[in-house]
Order: C-alpha cells, then structure tokens, then sequence
C-alpha cells in the first residue's frame, strides 16, 4: 500500500498567544511548534497500515523552512520518505488554496490512500481532507478512528455525534480524515531520529505551482477573546445552583 | 440569487436541534443583509422535516428528495445540493456544524470554487464571522469578498433554536439527478460502542465520582444524573480501589485519560493523579463541599455544596431543560 | 596440651616422586584454574571499553580500596555479624598469604619460613590466630547459609558454597592441626598433603563459582566508574544503550562477573521487597548469563532469554543495590542503560511511556497539563519573576507549578525565603527536566529538554537555582551536563539549613518521622541538613530504615508516570513503616515522595499522621507577614 499522510506543523499547545504588531496573525518570533494532534493519529494508521499490509509511507508538508523539523520527526517514526512544499504564505491561502498544493504533489504520487488529520490545532477549518478528495477525485470518509484493508478496498470505523459510530467500505484510492484517539501514539525513538537522516526528503517550491490565488474567506482581524477561562463558581442553594449550571452548560458552554 | 439557504439535517425522523440553532444564525444573517430566508430538507423523511421547516418564518422550504439520499453519503449530498445550488444560485448557505455537513459540505464548496467557513460562532455587520481559532485561544472574523454563494457552517449552541420565528412557507420539491454508480461509499448501520468494554476515551460527556460519595450505597444518585445526562460514570481511584465500580472506570494517571466535552467531577477533590487523567476535558464542573478543594482551580463551573442535595436538584434541573 | 615450643610442623623430607607429583598437580590445578578463568577474562577485555572511564582521583581509589576492600567496611557495616565473619575469613586469606608460600617452597623443599626462627614462628602463631578466626568465621557463615537460611541468599541453597566452606574450614584445621603434631612423622606428611590437596581443588573452583570475586572484586572496586549512579553518555550514531552482547562495556562486564550472590541489593530493593519480578541480583547475573552464553560479541538482545523488560521498568531507580554492593557492582547504569536499549530503539511498547513521551515532546511538563495553569499559580501567588537581578532563580518542577501540594511546599518555601529577605524569582518558562525521561532511557527527548532549558537559563541569565525538588536538583546538576554547564543549584533544604539559626525555633513535642528520599540522601548525601530543620519544628524521630537505608516511596525511575503496580504498593509499604513510629507527622522532603505518601496515608484506616514537607515544618513557625498582599515593585526586587 502507498500511503500519503499530510501533517501540519501548528504552534505548541502550550505556547502563549500574543498578538503581533500587524495585529492580523500571534507574534511568532519566539514560538516553538509541534506536529497537528490529530495528524500524528493519522501517521500512526499508516505506520499501522504499513506494518500490517506492507508498502510505504510519504510524509508530506505544506509550509516554510521550519516545518522541516515535524516532517523529521514523522521520518523518526516511521516514515519512508518525505515531501516539503516550501512556502512562507501560509496566511494568505485559504484551505483550497492549501488543498490544491497539497493535491499537486501528491497525484505524482499515485497513491492507494491519502490520510490527513481531522483538523488543525490553530485555524481548525476540518476541511482540507475533505477537499483533497474533492480535487483528486476520489472517495472519502472523515472523522475515521480505524482503518482495515480489505479485498475490495478498505473499512472503516468512522465516529457519529453521541457515542454512535458507523463503519463504512470504499474502493482505493482514497482519503481519510483522522480523528484522534482511535490508536495508541508511538514515541519518536532516538534511533528512529537517526534513521531519519538518510531518508528522502524531496523540496517543491509552492511559487512553483503558481502564485497564491486571493483567498476566497478572508480573515479581517484577530481578537483575545472576551473571557479568559476561570472558574465560576455558581451561587445560591443547591436547585439554583443547579438551574444556573443547565443554563450555563446548554447555553454557554454548548455542551448539553 | 435566492438570498439565504439554511439546510436542515434531520435527526431520528426530525430536524435536528443543531439545524434551529443553524436557521437562527439564517435569521441573524437575513435581517444583517436584507436577503430572503430560506430552507432546504434533505435526506430520510424529508415530508416531515420539510412540514416543520414550513411552519417556519423562512420564504421557501425546498425538500430535494431521490431515493439514494435516504441514506447519507458525501457523495449523494454532494451531488444533490451542488445541483440545487446550481439552479438557485443562493447568496449565502448556512448549515448546522455536524459531523455530517463536515463530511460534505468542504467537498460541494471546493465543487463550486469556494471554500467553507465553518464552526462560525458568531455573525457581525458586514456580514463578518467570527471563529475561535488556536483551540479557543484566539477569535478571528472572516469576511467573503467574492460573489459566488457564501458557504458557512454555525456551532453548535451559538445560535438559540428557540429565537426562530414561527410562518407559513410553501414546499417546492427538488429531485436530484444521481445514479448509484456515482455513490462511491457504503455507509453501515450506526452501533453504539461494544456493551461490554468501557470507552471512556471516546465518551462525550463524563460524570465522576470521588471520595465524596462516601458509600457504595450512594452511587444510584449519581448514576441517575448520568443517565439523564447521556453520560459514561468515571470514578478516581480510590472508589475503584474499593470495588465499588470496575477498575476500567478509574480516570487518573494509572487509569484512563478522557477529554469529553463535558466532565461533571462530584465529590472529587481534585489530587494531581486524577487531574491528568481529565484536565483536557472540554468543560469541567466540579460538585464539592471543600470550597478550596483542588478541583476548583481547573473547573469551568463549580458549586460549592453537599452533593447530596446538589445532585438530585441537577438531576431534575437536567430532565426539565430536555 | 600445646608442647612450649610448639611450630608448625612439616615433613622434612620430601622423595623425588613426592616433589614430581606435586609439580605435576600444581600444574594441573593451574591450567584448570586457567581455563576457566582465561576465558572469563578475555570476555571482559573483549567487551567494548567504557568511554568516560578514566583512572583518576587515584587517592579516592586507593582510599576506597583500603576502606572497602582491606577493611571490609562495607561488608561490615551493612550487615554486622555474617560481614564479621567474612572479614575473618578474608583477613584469614590474606594472613595466609605467606603461609601458603612458604607451604608450596616445602614442598619443593625450599621452604623460607623457618619454624625455629623468631620471624617465622611469629608469623605461624599469628597465621594461627588468624586460622581460628577465620575457621570460625566460615563455620559461622556455612550454619548461616545451610541452617538459618536468610531468604536474601535465595530459595536454592548453593551447593558449591558448602564445599567451598568445607574446604576453606579444612584447610584452617590442617594447618591448626600442624601444630599438634611433630616435624618429619607420617602426620605431618598427610597433614601437609591434606592441605596441599584442598589447596589445589579449592583454586580451580574459584573461576567456576561466585568465589571468582576473590581474583576480581578488589580490582572492581578500585576500578568503580567513580560516582554514584553514574550514567554513560552514549558515543557516536549507533550507540543506544545496552541492546546486545556489543553494547556491554569492561566494566559492566567485570561487575557481572563480581558478583557474590549475597543478596544485599535484593535485600534493600523496593520492587523485591514487593513481590515485584524485578530482582537486582539477578539482573546483574542476568548480564553474566549472558556473557557466558552468547558473549561480548554477540547480537542477541540482552533483554529477552537473560533479562527480562518487565523487570528491568520496575526499578525506581533508589539506589539501594549499588549503595549497598560490597564488591562495587554499579547497578544503576546498567538499568538505565539496559531501559535505554529498549526505549531509543522503540522495542518497549508500554501506553503510559508512550503517553509521557509524546506529552514532553509537544508540551513543557511531564503532567501533560497547559503551561498557563503555571502561569496562573505565579500570579496568583504573587511569586516574583526572575529577571537576572535576583540572587536565586526558584525552580518550580513539574510537581511545584501543577501539582496542589507541590504548590503548597513551593508558598511554604518562597514564605521562608520572603522572611529570610532573599531575593529571588521564578522563571516565566521552564520545560520538565527531563528526570523520568532520563531514567526511563528516553536520551532523545531528554536531549531536547536538556539543551532548550539550558539556553532558557542562559539567555535568563540564571547563576543559581533552588528547587524543592531532589530529582530535579539531580538532573539539572548532573544529568545536564553532558549537554552544557547548568547553574549552580542546591535542594531547598540545603540552602534552610545554612540559614537554621535565623529560623523561629518551634515549641513543639511533636514527633516527625523524616523520611531520606532516594535522590536527596543516596544521590546527594544531604542527610543532616533536613533533619537539623526538622529539629527546629518538632521532634526527630528516625523510621527503621532511614538514611542512606531509607526504603524508596516507589516514585522514581519514572515510574510515577507508568501505570499501575503490580502487588503490594512500595508507597503503603514505606508508609506503614513511618506510621509504626508513632510519629504525628511524617514529613518528607520530595514533592514526589509527598504525593505518594498521600495516597497510602489517604488509604489507611483510623487517624493517619500529618504529612508536610520540611518547608512546610519550618513555615509553620513564621510569623504572618505583614503586608497581607505581596508587592512586587517592577523589576521583580527583594519584597519585604
């Protein structure tokens, strides 16, 4: 099986958030960076797929000379091989625009199945799977916990709202989006990091493809939020304290 | 151009909540630009879903109906909507963010050169909306400068379903041209995770118990609030280490991490070895009697008071709001 | 009735076939001796040579050497009577030196020793004394072993160390006998043959048995790597650690063969002592297994037929076993290095090592908890920030900024250090430091953790650091230094206790048992500096085993971040053995240590004692300040 998985590089959860002086994206100049959570799911399915089925697996990443670092480490763990498209506009493409670099470079590939994560850890569109599969024509499911191959292609367990889930059969080539949480991650092994350096990584420059198109949802401006997260503590005696949280919880919170 | 075209998804034979919240945010929309209101049903039992989008303030409820949409697939919804689309030619789309319109409605924007701006919590003058990007950390607010139509997709619980206004609007069907070859995707019957494993991991809300609970007699209580909540029972590890519910329902460092969108912590006080096991919870409520009880600094929302009594009244609370 | 001048008595005459023979069986004990033994040391020299050994500190060598070896200090101390009885046998060997020179000259007929003369009939009665002693000493240890049956010696009783024993008494006996008897009689001869041949079965023996210790302990200990817990940095792209026969160097070869068997580490192991699978002994002879199985060379996994991974990631790491070995085996480098052979090449597949490795990777702490809650603890409690004006930067660790009782000791602390107007302030980032990663052998993320904390640190322009933390005053003082220089740093203890005299002295009767933790007592030798606070809060009282005795809280070794234990819990266990003292409060000096202890003491029925830690003890006595809020004037300077 000829696995593609596209990782993004995003900052690191932990990393505090400033806006920069243009006040259109968070000051970067110390940021550290980490590879996508759900993009690391989506690695390890393939790494899995590939252990079980046999074949290889090509990393690929969209992004500036820094996102070498990701890529290196998707290397260490397991990866065959690697490709970087180079670009440092980022902000201005929006997730077609990034969709279509992503669909150039792989269709060199013929690839059997395309992965990517759910969605990203800093603009969190969820799209960019769903979209590459538009552009090359494929099938595809999103949300996946699990994949198997089978004769006729592959099955998947794909999570539904409220503890359902469903499976789901397709024909290869395809794309799937990665939920996370449905394998145990592994760990990048100093070994594995040293392997990595005799791996492939081929560079494409993104001007290559053509000059970025104007972005069709442009975004204006960037705010902190109003409310910082602290704790509130809900007053009164028990039924109004209660009342107060089921309005707080269904409205406020959403999760109800 | 036919405006605003809120589409519907229908849950269990009925739209969806989520759907009133999306035709909510339609309404905010309509009265910002002045376009026409409108709303489509598709998929199974679209006769009903299409009745209740008429008694409606919307202009026009448009049913798109095949038999190959009775069952959802990307492909299916894609094809249909992207036709109907096609012929309408609307201003503005807006849709529930489910998992479902995820799944699709990325794919029919690209189809028509656009792109979707989902997960919008909130709809401005301008019309700009707003997102929360870096996992809530930042909030940004988009705007759409082409003419071709503007997909966006609402959050769940941003919009207030019971703000949509009551009408009269007439139903128009639409049937799509799709073949069955074109659905590329067999989808099967949804199942609930298998009965006898726990998955707390993948459980979407979570009630806990601690310490505070005192009894194994007292446990009813909480199960009661659980399942009126739709949640998974969690426990710290010394009511597991007691026997009082199985060890696969100890959340802590030597048991399971959860991250739900709801974690309700009752009677926990709040030790880091169970901290880690919940703290990438979503939303976290803490019930404890200690007002300085650890839990409270990584709660949400709080209340400080006797379970005893706080449990049954949010129990009650809960079932009155469904 | 021993006649008055009374000698050792040898046959004077030896015929030429008597002299033949014996050339013939020394020779033959030789070559026996030798082809057991050659091999065993081509094997050790084989192995690949460790690369930050050097031969320095020669005075610290030789005093170990004379303190360990000569004085049997070690086998002494920790187990007084049998380590008695062995120093007699061994004092015995080495009185006998020159008596069994002189034995061997006899019998070629060169004896040197002459009965007669002063000299030699001083040194045959002082021979003699030794004899009884040691003759007594080993009979002692044969009951010990074959009768009393010490479960530390292991459930199969050792054979070849009750011929041993045997051999050893009769060689004592024969040559006690000698004086009873008369020059040139038939006696004498057999006596003299009776010891030659136990002489000559007891050399060849010696490379077969754990009595191999005899030719290669002394060189063991001089040859130690020089401190404790001393763990080799890894040289060059393939080096990952001990994952085969090729990874294992001269020293860890030579400690496998050291090896006595006695047991003391096994003895002194929280995971043993627990019903664990982990077993220090047989981890060492494990390795030795191995050499003799497949080698120095060969490719076959160290862990696997010889040594288990399950046992191997059940050490805490505490150290018992290398502090307490009397022949200088160093466990802890062999652990780490066997766990570092499993984790850098990825063969150890485990959920919760897998989790705390990836949490460090895109985070900062070891909890896997958002570094704004530490942000929101130092702004909460108005601790200042550091800002390179400040004396002492306050390290706060993982446990000390997410932690809630970490936190507690962290307030305590800076409370101390306020009333003892000290100026200092705590870093805007810190990332882990790498401790349960460093022990569990993870050297690629520990790697990273060490070299971006360093730069943080440097580019902060830190000189000194205190935290409350003994593993992360380990790392950073030692572990980091294969990555640059860290700061100066001492453990929140040390630095109290230099400033004792100024601290409120406590009315209290209130009994505290101290608990050593692992990485502040055997790592550190800090022992008296928590216990003179202590005294100023209470009253010490000393659990069973304590000092550098002190029995593991069980959290080390990483093991606070793997998933549950199997058997009994090596917390409850400590933790009833510092209830038993009747003591109040058990106070501990380990945020890790307080945690752990607060789960066994949460379980335990009726009233269990206090536990706070010795900053907490000392806090307690202050005064409340005076300002109700802390001011902090910009630039983070001294408050009041």
């Amino acid at each position: 099986m000829r696995i593609v998985v596209a990782i993004k590089q995003v900052p690191e959860r932990d990393a505090q958030v400033r806006i920069d002086a243009s006040a259109k994206w968070i000051e970067e100049s110390d940021m550290q960076y980490a590879m996508n959570e759900s993009d690391a799911y989506a690695l390890e399915e393939a790494l899995q797929l590939k252990e079980k089925n046999g074949g290889e697996v090509i990393v690929l990443s969209v992004g500036p000379e820094r996102v070498g670092t990701t890529i290196r480490e998707a290397l260490a763990k397991g990866a065959d091989r690697a490709i970087h498209v180079d670009c440092n506009d980022l902000a201005n493409r929006d997730a077609l625009a990034v969709a279509r670099l992503l669909a150039d470079a792989i269709k060199a590939e013929n690839a059997d199945l395309v992965l990517t994560g759910l969605q990203s850890d800093d603009l969190g569109y969820g799209q960019t799977g769903v979209i590459l599969a538009e552009l090359l024509g494929v099938p595809h499911a999103s949300l996946i916990l699990t994949v198997e191959k089978t004769d006729g292609g592959l099955k998947v367990k794909r999570e539904l709202e409220a503890g359902w889930f469903q499976e789901i059969e397709l024909p290869m080539p395809a794309v799937l989006a990665i939920q996370s949480g449905g394998n145990k991650l592994r760990y990048a092994t100093l070994m594995g990091i040293k392997k990595a350096k005799t791996k492939e990584m081929r560079v494409a420059a993104a001007s290559d493809l053509g000059a970025a198109p104007a972005p069709l949802a442009v975004l204006e401006g960037i705010a902190l939020p109003q409310k910082q997260r602290t704790t509130q503590i809900l007053p009164g005696d028990a039924k109004q304290a209660a009342a107060a949280l089921v309005e707080k919880l269904k409205f406020e919170a959403r999760v109800l | 151009m036919s405006g605003i075209w809120v589409v519907l998804e229908e849950r269990d034979g009925r739209v969806g909540r989520a759907s009133w919240e999306a035709l909510a945010a339609g309404q905010n929309l309509a009265s910002l630009t002045g376009k026409a209101l409108n709303a489509a049903v598709i998929g199974a039992a679209a006769e009903a879903t299409a009745k209740e989008a008429a008694a409606k303030a919307v202009c026009k409820v448009a049913r798109i109906d095949h038999p190959l949409l009775s069952r959802y697939t990307p492909d299916g919804y894609t094809i249909a909507l992207h036709q109907f689309f096609e012929q309408e030619k609307p201003e503005y789309v807006v849709y529930p963010h489910t998992y479902q319109v995820r799944d699709f409605a990325p794919a029919l924007a690209a189809r028509m050169n656009e792109v979707l701006i989902s997960d919008v919590v909130g709809i401005a003058d301008g019309p700009t909306f707003t997102r929360q990007l870096l996992q809530g950390r930042l909030a940004g607010s988009y705007r759409h400068p082409g003419s071709g139509p503007c997909f966006l997709s609402v959050q769940a619980g941003a919009f207030r379903a019971d703000e949509v206004g009551a009408g009269t609007a007439e139903v128009t069907t639409f049937t799509p041209a799709i073949e069955a070859a074109q659905i590329r995707t067999r989808p099967g019957e949804p199942f609930r995770g298998a009965a006898q494993t726990v998955d707390l991991g993948s459980a979407q809300k979570i009630v806990s118990v601690g310490r505070g609970i005192k009894d194994a007699d007292n446990l009813p209580l909480v199960q009661e609030l659980a399942e009126v909540l739709g949640a998974e029972i969690a426990a710290s590890r010394p009511i597991c280490d007691n026997g009082w519910l199985p060890m696969e329902r100890q959340v802590g460092s030597s048991g399971q991490t959860v991250s739900p969108k709801l974690y309700l912590a009752v009677g926990i006080s709040g030790a880091i070895q169970h901290l880690v096991g919940m703290k990438g919870s979503q939303c976290i409520v803490a019930i404890n009697k200690d007002p300085e009880a650890p839990i409270f600094e990584v709660a949400d929302y709080g209340i400080v008071g006797d379970l005893f009594e706080v449990v049954p009244a949010l129990t009650e609370a809960v079932k009155a709001a469904k | 009735m021993i006649p008055v001048h009374a000698t050792l008595a040898e046959p004077q005459y030896f015929s030429v076939l008597e002299k033949l023979l014996f050339l013939i069986l020394v020779v033959a004990s030789g070559a026996l001796f030798w082809r057991r033994f050659g091999p065993i040391l081509h094997r050790i020299l084989a192995s690949r040579k460790d690369p930050d050994f050097h031969l320095d500190h020669l005075g610290r060598r030789l005093w170990d050497f004379f303190a360990e070896v000569i004085c049997q200090a070690k086998v002494i101390r920790q187990r007084p009577l049998p380590g008695l009885a062995h120093a007699c046998v061994f004092w015995g060997f080495c009185a006998f030196a020159l008596v069994t020179l002189n034995h061997a000259a006899v019998g070629f007929g060169v004896g040197f020793l002459d009965p007669a003369g002063f000299f030699g009939r001083f040194y045959f009665y002082l021979a003699a004394a030794f004899a009884i002693a040691c003759a007594a000493g080993i009979f002692g240890l044969f009951a010990r072993r074959f009768f009393v049956r010490p479960r530390w010696l292991g459930a199969k009783v050792s054979y070849e160390s009750g011929i041993i024993a045997g051999l050893i008494f009769l060689l004592m006996i024969t040559y006690l006998a000698a004086f009873f008897t008369t020059d040139g009689t038939t006696a004498a001869r057999v006596l003299w043959w009776v010891h030659t041949l136990a002489l000559l079965v007891f050399v060849p023996i010696i490379p077969h048995t754990k009595h191999l210790h005899l030719v290669l302990s002394p060189a063991t200990v001089f040859l130690s790597r020089g401190e404790f817990s001393k763990i080799p940095p890894l040289v060059g792209d393939e080096d990952f650690g001990l994952v085969t026969g090729k990874d294992l160097t001269q020293l860890v070869s030579l400690q496998a063969y050291s090896c006595v068997e006695c047991g003391r580490c096994s003895e002194h192991c929280p995971a043993t002592n627990t019903g664990k699978e982990l077993n220090p002994r047989e981890i060492v002879l494990g390795v030795r297994a191995y050499l003799n199985g497949p080698g120095p060379a060969s490719e076959e996994p160290l862990l696997g037929k010889y040594n288990s991974q399950t046992a191997v990631f059940q050490c805490t790491t505490c150290g018992a076993c290398e502090f307490q070995c009397p022949v200088g085996i160093e466990h802890l480098p062999i652990m780490v290095g066997l766990r570092r052979g499993a984790v850098n090449t990825g063969t150890w597949e485990d959920d919760y090592g897998a989790k705390l490795f990836n949490q460090l990777e895109r985070g900062s702490n070891a909890l896997g908890i958002s570094a704004l809650e530490r942000d929101k603890f130092i702004q909460k409690q108005g601790l200042p920030v550091f800002d390179g004006t400040q004396e002492y930067c306050l390290w706060l660790g993982c446990m000390g900024a997410y932690d809630p009782k970490g936190r507690e000791i962290v307030t305590a602390f800076a409370r101390v250090m306020d009333y003892l107007g000290t100026s200092y302030g705590v870093l805007k980032k810190e990332k882990c430091t790498g401790d349960p990663v460093r022990r569990l052998g993870n050297d690629l993320v520990f790697q990273t953790l060490a070299e971006e904390n360093l730069k943080n640190l440097a580019q902060n322009k830190v000189k000194k650091i205190v935290s409350i933390c003994p593993h992360c005053v380990r790392t950073i003082q030692e572990d980091w230094k294969a990555y640059g220089t860290p700061p100066e740093i001492e453990h929140h203890t040390e630095f109290m206790a230099r400033h004792a005299d100024r601290l409120p002295k406590q009315a209290s009767n209130e009994k505290v048992a101290y608990h050593d933790p692992c990485y502040l007592g055997r790592y550190r030798d800090v022992y008296d500096e928590p216990r003179a606070l202590v005294q100023i809060s209470g009253r010490l009282v000393e659990a069973p085993r304590h000092k550098e005795r002190s029995f593991c809280c069980g959290a080390g070794g990483g093991l606070a971040f793997l998933g549950e234990e199997t058997g009994e819990r090596v917390s409850h266990m400590r933790a009833a053995e510092l209830v038993a003292t009747g003591a109040q409060t058990v106070g501990t000096a380990c945020p890790f240590c307080n945690s752990m202890f607060r789960d066994a003491l949460g379980e335990m029925n009726g009233t269990a004692p206090q536990l706070l830690d010795v900053a907490q003890l000392i806090a307690r006595g202050l005064p409340e300040p005076i300002a109700a809020v802390a001011t902090t004037a910009p630039g983070g300077s001294t408050r009041e």
